[in-house]
């Protein structure tokens, strides 16, 4: 192979490298490494209102693939950070987080090609005011949501999620709002968020991953993922399937806080997964694998074909909804996309994926970060998918037969409030 | 709790007696022998035996656990009624088991939802979910081969998700239902891992018996209690399945009015308790059906592990009849993956 036949692959590989280890010499080797003008990084803009005023209003701003199902950005930081005062936030700190983040807009097209972010705020972070959230605003601390996980749960005050295409303008945000650097982009910033938030530089604080056909599949040389197994190339994520169907996700819609000062919000819920995937790719083969991902008659009538790319817009597995008790007898297992596709509310999805793999820690894992209503629709879809009410047919364990809970381990926990843009910098818990 | 407390704490057991789960047989190691070409659809006699090195017990919430492990090797799982056979790959350094019990009565806690993690100066290892499973000599435990990094210290985080899909009754009322997680240490070695007595048994592979239990340990087994020990009255012992179903009339509080008619399954032999199986009833008195449905699992201080419906009352000329629906869905260590996997319906008339 030439060096420019291997370079499409060594890039993506390097950026995501570079992503992963973060700071200001992985952010210029990525530019020194592809300075000949390959990452041309669009520029944001100067008018903040012409901008959703939902932080989670992405879709919009990412493209599409051929049937419709919107394409999540390749490259996640999440940046989970303190605030560093006593007390409560002053105007002038707001003043300061706003100005960084308008910065950020400027520097970056809101896009998946320039920069796409968001900036959530625990439970942990309202109780230092004496007013509580509205009735309005379901967000519980985390908790562990199936009697067989004990995740950690984290409770720092803030998370930002950073995610674009290009690896060098995730680090540049990243080290622009640290206040490591004073451009970004070629822009420069008017504050930095690290003036106001302490911010981690390395794991638990500080989360990386990837999506995308290639990543996963580039990364397989961590420890979770067997040797023998041959994550396919085009599959987005590392258990070999697509994910995300536009049908199989709620809508920013519904998913928004519709009433109270926080009107235009949304949760999110961000857990960190192990994934153990030797006895996935070893000891199952294709159909057994489609049967535990999707449902048994999907494996049965050969419904996926690869990575489910013929599925379309809908992976078919709400139809598999109502037959998961039948499934469980007939077929000795259920499937995770089944059982999931209980929770709905008029016959749609009630959370929207955001997930993306990760080499943190030198582990395959999955950040699974889904935005919704209240953080009740989360534990409702969670408790739907673990399928803990199946247990009574002895066909289903807890995690045997019962989906991929077999290889899939939930380290930690953590909710977030996403305050609609014009709340979005160190909130009241009933902003005016 | 370390294990010499544990040990000391435990109701009907000593401290004495860990050696006894190895040497037990001639040390040697050698291949293992290919599975015989012509299993009986019943219990037979493996090609070899093996003994496993205890490592340390120990204790938390409503579980009491145990770890130890052997020379990796093949086992079989069953979902529905599909036999799967795990071969040992190349990687595998050891058959990693663990054992579930309560340490408060010594009954094996099955379908407790196990996982283990495996670390080595805190770096991670490994991390599985382990099977529920079945051996001649230790009967129901969790177990799977691993990978492992060679000579070390190793820590094993046992994961009890909790007992599910099982009633509890008496005692046991409300118990093993919180997860909780024990940490044990083994101590690994390939030198001490050849220690392990390890006997090839041509002379019996595939006849129609079963390794002894290993009843020296101080570790409880999942053995069924034998019918005299039950408590209510014996109506009888089914067979199907090469499995032997004792079932039993018991009136007591714990279980409201009327009778409790408890199956408890367990293997020929060594009367290992067989749990995780679909099981219905039905109950006809002169023509007429008293009971028909599908009985549920229970897991109770007095009758163990077992599987249950109520009636009013069995009379004299009542007629019971037992039908396995699924299989047992445990995994089976060689001599029991032929058994227990087709049923035919069993009759018993109650005298």
């Amino acid at each position: 192979m030439t060096p420019s036949e291997s370079r499409g692959i060594d890039r993506r590989e390097f950026v995501k490298a570079a992503v992963a280890i973060g700071g200001m010499s992985a952010l210029s080797a990525c530019l020194g490494r592809f300075g000949d003008g390959a990452e041309s990084i669009p520029t944001g803009t100067d008018d903040p209102t012409s901008l959703p005023d939902r932080q989670h209003a992405w879709n919009g701003a990412l493209p599409s693939d051929d049937h419709g199902n919107h394409v999540l950005a390749s490259h996640h930081v999440l940046l989970y950070a303190d605030y560093a005062g006593d007390g409560t936030p002053t105007a002038d700190e707001r003043e300061t987080v706003e100005s960084a983040l308008q910065s950020l807009e400027r520097a970056f097209e809101w896009s998946n090609e320039g920069l796409l972010f968001t900036v959530g705020y625990s439970p942990r972070y309202f109780d230092r005011f004496d007013e509580s959230l509205p009735d309005s605003v379901d967000l519980p601390e985390p908790a562990a949501l199936t009697s067989f996980e004990d995740p950690d749960l984290d409770t720092n005050d803030v998370v930002v999620h950073l995610a674009s295409d290009s690896g060098a303008a995730l680090l540049e945000a990243e080290e622009a709002l640290k206040g490591h650097s004073d451009t970004a982009n070629g822009v420069e910033m008017d504050a930095h968020l690290g003036d106001v938030l302490d911010l981690p530089d390395e794991f638990p604080g500080r989360r990386t991953g990837f999506v995308g056909g290639g990543l996963p599949a580039e990364n397989s040389d961590v420890s979770g993922i067997p040797d023998e197994a041959d994550v396919p190339e085009e599959s987005p994520l590392y258990m070999g399937f697509k994910s995300g169907f536009d049908k199989n996700q709620a809508t920013e819609e519904d998913v928004t806080i519709s009433e109270g000062p926080f009107a235009g919000a949304t949760t999110q819920h961000v857990s960190r997964i192990r994934l153990r995937l030797d006895d996935w790719y070893v000891e199952q083969d294709q159909d057994e694998r489609v049967a535990e991902m999707f449902c048994p008659a999907h494996a049965d009538e050969g419904t996926v074909e690869g990575v489910g790319e013929n599925l379309g817009d809908d992976s078919g597995a709400g139809d598999c909804a109502e037959t998961v008790r039948e499934d469980a007898r007939s077929a000795g297992r259920v499937g995770h996309a089944q059982k999931t596709a209980r929770a709905r509310r008029d016959g749609r999805p009630i959370i929207l994926r955001r997930d993306f793999d990760s080499t943190d820690k030198g582990e395959a894992g999955l950040h699974f970060l889904a935005v919704q209503e209240g953080i009740s629709d989360f534990v409702a879809t969670k408790t739907s998918m673990a399928g803990e009410d199946l247990t009574d047919t002895p066909t289903i364990r807890q995690r045997v037969n019962n989906g991929i809970q077999e290889y899939t381990f939930v380290k930690r926990r953590g909710n977030f409030l996403l305050p609609p843009r014009t709340h979005r910098a160190l909130p009241t818990p009933r902003p005016e | 709790m370390n294990r010499r407390t544990f040990l000391a704490a435990a109701a009907g057991t000593t401290s004495a007696g860990l050696a006894g789960c190895f040497g037990l047989l001639e040390t040697r190691t050698a291949g293992q022998p290919p599975v015989l070409s012509d299993r009986p659809d019943a219990v037979y006699h493996p090609t070899h035996v093996e003994g496993m090195q205890m490592e340390e017990m120990g204790q938390s919430g409503d579980f009491a656990a145990a770890v130890m492990y052997s020379y990796p090797h093949r086992f079989w799982t069953v979902s529905g009624s599909a036999v799967t056979k795990h071969s040992i790959r190349s990687d595998d350094a050891a058959h990693v088991m663990v054992a579930v019990w309560d340490p408060e009565t010594g009954v094996v806690v099955p379908d407790a939802g196990v996982s283990i993690a495996v670390t080595k100066d805190e770096e991670v290892v490994s991390e599985e979910v382990i099977y529920p499973m079945l051996s001649q000599p230790m009967g129901f435990h969790y177990g799977a081969n691993f990978a492992l990094d060679g000579t070390a210290n190793y820590t094993v985080e046992v994961d009890i998700g909790g007992l599910s899909g099982v009633e509890t009754t008496g005692s046991f009322d409300g118990r093993f239902t919180e997860s909780t997680s024990i940490d044990l240490d083994l101590s690994y070695s390939e030198a001490e891992k050849q220690n392990i007595s390890y006997e090839n048994t041509p002379d019996r592979a595939g006849d129609r018996t079963a390794v002894d239990a290993m009843t020296m340990m101080d570790m409880p087994l999942g053995i069924a209690p034998s019918p005299d020990e039950l408590p209510g009255a014996t109506v009888g012992t089914a067979s199907a399945g090469d499995a032997q179903f004792v079932v039993q009339a018991v009136e007591a509080d714990r279980f409201g009015g009327g009778t409790h008619v408890a199956v408890s399954p367990r293997t020929p032999h060594n009367g290992m308790l067989i749990p995780r199986l679909g099981l219905e009833m039905t109950v006809v008195r002169d023509g007429e059906s008293l009971f028909d449905g599908e009985l549920g699992a229970v897991l109770d201080p007095e009758l163990g592990y077992h599987y249950a419906g109520g009636l009013d009352a069995l009379k004299s000329g009542d007629e019971i009849e037992l039908r396995v629906t699924i299989p047992p869905q445990v995994a089976r260590h060689e001599g029991y993956e032929t058994a227990f996997l087709s049923f035919e319906p069993m009759t018993l008339p109650v005298a």
